[in-house]
């Protein structure tokens, strides 16, 4: 039999409770037929994470077994941990607060709530770097060598959704990686271009352009398409160009403007996997003049790319690509220590930058994995630990 | 289902509770990250053929009532010892 006013007002009586001092309706709580089933679990949710559930929005946990889950909006990433309350929590629906029976001008004094679950922790939620690394990976297992490929099939492709149930980021995040890495979907998968035949292409366009004395900042699509079609797939050629260049329209036809930074940072990438160091006076010269015309090599095109050594006599250069180095800030930094002792921040800054979260520094992330000290004048870090 | 105790406010809108012989004062708190309550659909199909396993957002928790402070005992007539 349910609670009546009765029982409430003895209840108060001998508790002591003056009822003229409580508001006039009392919440009658009983547990429900469900609460102890323990179906409910709480998720805290993030600034805007809520306004994407209440605008209809779906929210998705994605993780291999072996991997810590992570929940994914359609544009952040977050991992996940177990947290505990202090205290047990009760969800009671329909539960009033004294503003909203103050407003609700109900003439019932009892509100018989229940008790829907009960929960001592909840997942916790904070942001992260999506886990993208994987993604070149997979990609990896399978660079698309252009149409006359004789390499045996395999089965290593992946469509969008493949990727999307694999990789531990948003949609989003995936879809922006995919374009960095200059991936093009062939036949439904998504497929990164094996290098030497992704240079291969660009050096088509470049030589085109070279012998058609095109400006370097209106290359003509469709004249591409005529010329190199027959060489190419024409589907790759305006890959190569969108991969390449900046698009736009100029009286109804379309041309790309050629990114300087990005094909002499690629050049630059073709040289340097010949060998393992390169003095670095020879290597500007050499590559200066295999960048197209009109194209100005510098250095800072190279970061994350190349490594410099200027302690060294001659100075040299050699390939050190940020993407081949691990993805777990302690790995990259032990990593980058076995590399080098000692660092500049100059030096190291294009080597870590993609590790900082969301309003973190290379300051911080220095402060915190490195140890700093002088040498000669200038600030140095190295390990905080012994390196093997 | 069985009874917990009684919820009441006092005029100033401090969440009072009795809960047995016990009365417990809290304040109400709006939660800077609110709760989603999540329950699991198809419990008992996640595996590898059947469909993922998913979870429905049942309800959004943004305020709780805190009752942090000790409870104070009701201490009811005792009859006195003869």
């Amino acid at each position: 039999a349910m609670r009546n006013r009765s029982e409430v007002d003895a209840t108060l009586q001998t508790a002591k409770l003056n009822a003229a001092e409580l508001l006039p309706v009392v919440h009658c709580l009983s547990f429900g037929p469900q609460a102890g089933a323990g179906e409910c679990c709480l998720l805290q949710l993030e600034p805007g994470l809520c306004a994407e559930l209440e605008a209809g929005r779906s929210l998705v946990i994605r993780g291999e077994k072996d991997e810590h889950a992570v929940l994914c909006s359609k544009d952040k990433t977050y991992d996940m941990k177990i947290a505990d309350t202090s205290n047990m929590l009760l969800f009671v629906p329909g539960c009033k607060t004294p503003e909203q029976l103050n407003a609700d001008q109900a003439s019932c004094n009892i509100i018989h709530s229940q008790i829907a679950g009960f929960s001592n922790h909840y997942w916790e939620l904070r942001r992260c770097r999506p886990k993208l690394k994987k993604l070149r990976k997979l990609l990896m297992e399978d660079p698309y060598e252009g149409p006359d490929s004789q390499k045996d099939q395999t089965f290593s492709k992946y469509t969008t959704e493949d990727l999307l149930s694999l990789i531990q980021a948003s949609e989003e995040e995936i879809l922006h990686q995919l374009q960095v890495l200059s991936a093009c979907k062939i036949e439904g998968y998504w497929r990164i271009l094996e290098f030497d035949y992704e240079m291969k292409l660009l050096n088509h366009v470049t030589q085109l352009v070279d012998s058609e004395s095109w400006s370097l900042s209106k290359v003509p699509l469709r004249s591409c398409l005529e010329e190199l079609g027959s060489l190419e797939p024409t589907e790759m050629i305006e890959h190569i160009l969108l991969s390449y260049g900046r698009k736009y329209v100029d009286d109804g036809e379309v041309y790309f403007e050629m990114h300087e930074d990005k094909t002499c940072r690629a050049i630059a990438q073709m040289l340097l996997q010949n060998a393992v160091k390169f003095n670095l006076s020879e290597f500007q010269e050499v590559w200066q003049q295999s960048v197209p015309e009109g194209m100005t090599t510098r250095l800072d095109q190279l970061k994350g790319l190349a490594l410099m050594d200027k302690s060294s006599r001659p100075e040299t250069i050699s390939l050190l690509k940020v993407e081949d180095l691990p993805e777990n800030n302690q790995e990259r930094f032990n990593s980058l220590f076995s590399i080098r002792e000692k660092w500049t921040e100059v030096d190291i800054t294009p080597y870590i930058q993609d590790l900082c979260a969301e309003k973190q520094t290379v300051g911080a992330l220095l402060t915190k994995y490195a140890r700093s000290s002088m040498q000669n004048g200038v600030r140095v870090y190295n390990s905080r630990r012994p390196i093997s | 289902g069985s009874l917990l105790g009684d919820l009441h406010y006092t005029r100033e809108g401090v969440p009072v509770l009795i809960v047995g012989h016990h009365i417990l004062y809290g304040k109400v708190v709006q939660l800077e990250k609110p709760f989603a309550v999540l329950v699991k659909r198809g419990a008992g199909e996640a595996g590898p053929e059947g469909l993922p396993a998913c979870y429905t957002v049942t309800a959004l928790i943004k305020t709780k009532l805190l009752f942090k402070t000790r409870p104070k005992p009701i201490i009811t007539n005792v009859p006195k010892k003869v």
